[in-house]
């Protein structure tokens, strides 16, 4: 049998004391997938796996709160899962886990980027072990899977769901490499640079909050501080400024619990490369306190806790 | 609203470098500022009263006053508006004069900073809101930690003014640091002689209670309501029945244990009482050397105690006692001179510490008050003492002054001429601090009665020669190199925190400074107060003190606490964090931050988990508020949107400039 397969007969076991189960399913068009909500068995033949299935579904575990529901995810996703449960914000209990052995995920930017005009509506995708066959306005085109693959899959850590009730597919090996060209550029900018660099970015946003609300550690929901208007943190105001100001507040509220799923990033709009900051960040975090988030059961996220003195922070020198 | 500001010229301090009438003019264009004027001194008894006139003639319903640090006058200024029958948190203060006026010379600049910090304070008391204070009772008992000197005098007058007191030992006997000194300076009287008979009456006192090998393992509550939770170690023997006779002492045959009372210069039996006039004088066995509870056999002492009462299968116990306020007395330690290479460190045997050498100085140590150099035992005829061995030195991190060293080590050179007539001392020493009564003419007589030569300068290394130690230093007075042979060296040790303070002050919600003392609440006016309220210092916990301070200070903590609970009712602060439970999710976030243990989950009525913030125990910090991601808990006088407010109106957003 398939993973598909496998997975099918999997949640259709547990179906009947769940609300339902968040899979994927084919969206608008043969290279999109979207999420869907299983809830009878009629609903698991639209189910799909795959390296199109991006979205990370821990995004809609808090929503259902209090209720007992199953969700299928990739390694990264699992981690979301372990944080949410660390952070007491859903009940291990109240979710079954459905954990896939994950070999990559697309980056549909990539995709647009190497094929020779816009897809528009892609009629077509055929998808092999190192390739993807893409039918677009009647032409197909080739693409290798590696030159599209997401960069948070380049670098994996945890391609096999880390909590799962039930396990599908044969385990895949962490990514050899630990970091991103991209990142390193990024980086190496002096200060003056990385703020044209913002400035020029910031510009673009268009303060949507479509990075917010696909984060599945974003849980202020009606009180966002983004949109609150008692008390007033960030105005309307549309300037590189103002939106820089919101994703600094973004990325500090997600410091230690971020997992780095890269929703932010893959639901922008306008491409902003959201991940330079959440990377650069988990680095501190993980430097200071030795932390990756949602990496295991029964972590305290760093900022959560209270020490007089921490093990890494020398402030004062006995 | 109606805002009143008052700009303070504090006589010239802020008028001599900010236009104060300049920043009230200014202050009247500020949104609700009815009334603004400069005045002379705010804080003075006319500077109030102008204030309350204010607030009546002016119907006024919030006062902002522009002086110097809310530390000092906030009190001040909150009773001054209760007075005029406002709300005490009506009130605001911006700090023109540490923060403006002694830091910057140019006026002008002055003047805008000055106006930009009491606008912030208007635009905060525009969102302030009256707060009230609970009321609470208090419990009529007092924690003393530590049965040093200090704790002693604590424990005793707070027991003389009627309160109960429970206190707490780690050792096995009260009396501390000075238990174990052979004489005091500067009258060179019997330590044990003075400290012997306080020490009795801790024991005698109907409304003190005891705890020796015992240590604090948790602290909860707050001023007037504290739990405690005392650990009773261990001590194999059943206190109740010990008479303290000794024979299990003479026949205990486990000898291989350094005397930690003895400072390590021999060794103890593994069931021991640590010294004749040990408070409680009972029996102690020292699992890690005994026998019978390493091994399994032996059981000496069972056999000999004519009371039965060792019991090998005791355990560590729990005792939880309530008490309203707590005098933390824990002392300090000495400092590990083996850091320093040019003492040898360690290596030589006739390198000692100044302690040490109490001991064996003392009638009760473990030479029988001879003089006797560890090595071979032989007298010593020279003996060098060498000053400031961890103190008064960045290089060990060890920059402040042990301040009683160089009394003791005058006292110590005293009694070596009296033990040893033909004997000859020498002092290395950097400057003589002798400022205390009487003191200065004991180092005089050292140095003029009892011929002991002071060498103002370092020592830079000691070296063996034969059975003799050279202490090679510098004489920076002649501007020369001395060699000087030794028979022993006694090293003046510096003081430094106690073991396990940092840890105890962490329980006791009490900081540490950089070198792990205590910090009190006000250098100069509350020396003995820390920054949680019904938590008061005694002693070396909170800076190197000698006997006389640390007695003073016990005494003045034990008036704090007595001062503290002769009052029925406590009034707790309103300024604590309050949680909305319509935003409340409760994933518990804010109890895992709470270094006060002030909040608790509880459940709503549909069964849905809350926090809630317990008032009397929130001391306001904040951290709460900030780890919520709802924005449920807000931290009352301290709000979002009030701070907001106060940086809006420092730096106002664009958005708000381009309307006006």
């Amino acid at each position: 049998m398939s993973q598909l397969d496998d997975l099918k007969s999997a949640i259709k076991d547990r179906l009947g004391e769940l609300e339902c189960v968040i899979g994927w399913e084919q969206g608008y068009d043969a290279l999109h997938a979207t999420p869907l909500f299983i809830r009878t068995e009629a609903d698991l033949d639209r189910l799909v796996i795959g390296p199109l299935a991006v979205h990370n579904l821990a995004t809609y575990l808090t929503a259902y709160k209090g209720k007992k529901i199953g969700v299928v995810v990739k390694g990264c996703d699992s981690r979301s899962v372990i944080e949410l449960v660390n952070e007491n914000l859903v009940n291990r209990d109240d979710i079954v886990v459905f954990g896939l052995c994950c070999d990559g995920v697309v980056s549909q930017p990539k995709i647009r980027a190497a094929l020779p005009a816009d897809p528009g509506f892609v009629e077509s995708v055929t998808i092999g072990t190192d390739e993807l066959k893409i039918t677009v306005a009647g032409q197909t085109v080739t693409l290798k899977k590696s030159d599209v693959l997401a960069d948070k899959c380049r670098v994996c850590q945890h391609p096999n769901a880390i909590i799962a009730d039930v396990l599908i597919g044969t385990k895949q090996n962490p990514a050899g490499a630990n970091s991103l060209a991209c990142q390193e550029e990024f980086e190496a900018k002096s200060d003056a640079e990385k703020l044209a660099f913002w400035q020029e970015t910031m510009s673009r946003c268009i303060r949507c909050y479509a990075c917010r609300n696909a984060c599945p550690m974003c849980v202020c929901r009606d009180y966002c501080i983004a949109t609150s208007r008692d008390p007033l943190w960030l105005s309307q105001d549309n300037s590189p400024a103002e939106n820089m100001m919101f994703q600094m507040v973004h990325v500090s509220h997600l410091a230690g619990r971020c997992t780095e799923c890269g929703e932010c990033e893959r639901a922008c709009p306008v491409d902003i490369p959201l991940m330079l900051l959440r990377r650069y960040m988990n680095k501190q975090v993980k430097d200071v306190f030795e932390h990756q988030a949602g990496t295991a059961l029964d972590q305290t996220p760093p900022l959560f806790t209270f020490k007089v003195e921490e093990e890494r922070i020398h402030e004062r020198g006995w | 609203m109606r805002i009143g500001v008052f700009i303070c010229h504090c006589g010239s301090n802020i008028a001599g470098t900010v236009d104060c009438p300049s920043v009230a003019a200014t202050a009247l264009t500020y949104p609700d500022v009815v009334f603004s004027t400069d005045t002379m001194y705010a804080c003075s008894e006319p500077g109030q009263d102008a204030i309350i006139q204010a607030v009546k003639d002016k119907n006024l319903d919030g006062v902002v006053v522009a002086s110097c640090t809310p530390r000092m006058h906030e009190p001040t200024f909150r009773r001054a508006v209760e007075r005029a029958g406002l709300n005490r948190y009506m009130f605001e203060m911006a700090n023109i004069r540490e923060h403006v006026s002694w830091i910057g010379k140019i006026k002008e600049q002055n003047t805008v900073k000055a106006s930009e910090l009491v606008r912030m304070a208007v635009e905060k008391l525009r969102r302030n809101r009256p707060l009230v204070a609970k009321r609470f009772e208090t419990v009529k008992r007092v924690l003393v930690i530590g049965g040093g000197v200090a704790g002693i005098q604590a424990a005793l007058d707070c027991a003389d003014g009627g309160q109960e007191v429970v206190m707490v030992e780690r050792e096995q006997s009260i009396g501390g640091k000075m238990a174990k000194l052979d004489k005091t300076f500067p009258t060179v009287d019997c330590s044990s002689c003075v400290l012997g008979p306080k020490m009795v009456d801790i024991a005698q006192h109907p409304k003190i209670t005891l705890y020796t090998c015992s240590e604090v393992e948790s602290v909860g509550g707050y001023v007037g309501n504290f739990q405690v939770t005392i650990r009773k170690k261990a001590t194999y023997v059943d206190w109740s029945k010990c008479t303290g006779c000794g024979l299990c002492v003479e026949k205990c045959p486990s000898r291989k244990h350094p005397d930690p009372f003895n400072e390590n210069l021999c060794n103890a039996p593994s069931i021991n009482i640590p010294f004749p006039q040990a408070i409680p004088k009972k029996a102690a066995i020292n699992a890690a050397s005994c026998i019978m509870l390493q091994k399994g056999k032996c059981g000496a002492c069972a056999k000999v105690c004519p009371v039965k009462c060792i019991d090998f299968e005791m355990k560590d116990e729990l005792v939880t006692v309530d008490v309203g306020a707590v005098v933390v007395a824990t002392g300090y330690d000495l400092f590990d001179w083996h850091k320093y290479p040019q003492y040898g460190e360690g290596r030589y045997k006739d390198v000692i510490t100044s302690l040490q050498y109490e001991r064996l100085l003392s009638a009760s140590g473990p030479t029988g008050g001879h003089i006797k150099r560890p090595s071979d035992g032989k007298e010593p005829k020279t003996v060098v003492f060498v000053q400031c061995v961890g103190s008064r030195d960045k290089s060990v991190g060890r920059p402040y002054c042990s301040g009683f060293c160089c009394m003791y080590t005058a006292k110590q050179a005293i009694l070596t001429k009296d033990h040893v007539p033909d004997s000859q001392s020498y002092v290395f020493y950097m400057d003589i601090r002798s400022p205390g009564k009487g003191y200065d003419e004991f180092t005089r007589r050292a140095m003029e009665e009892y011929g002991a030569q002071y060498v103002r300068g370092r020592v830079s290394m000691i070296y063996p020669k034969g059975d003799k130690l050279i202490v090679r230093g510098a004489d920076t007075l002649a501007g020369t190199q001395v060699e000087v042979p030794a028979d022993l060296v006694v090293l003046a040790v510096g003081a430094e925190s106690a073991k396990g303070a940092v840890q105890l002050g962490e329980k006791l919600r009490v900081a540490p400074d950089q070198y792990g003392f205590f910090v009190e609440s006000h250098p100069k006016l509350k020396p003995v107060e820390t920054n949680t309220a019904g938590v008061f210092l005694a002693g070396a916990c909170q800076g190197p003190k000698d006997i006389p301070a640390s007695v003073g200070q016990g005494s003045a903590a034990a008036s704090k606490v007595l001062g503290l609970l002769s009052k029925k009712e406590l009034e707790s602060d309103p300024a604590v964090s309050r949680v909305n439970p319509a935003r409340c999710v409760g994933c518990g976030k804010c109890i895992l931050t709470c270094p006060f243990g002030a909040i608790k989950a509880v459940a709503d009525r549909f069964g849905n988990p809350k926090a809630e913030v317990i008032d009397t125990v929130c001391q306001g910090c904040g951290i709460c508020t900030v780890t919520c991601p709802q924005g449920a808990i807000q931290l009352e006088h301290f709000t979002d949107n009030q701070i907001l407010a106060e940086v809006n109106a420092l730096c106002p957003p664009k958005i708000f400039a381009n309307f006006e």
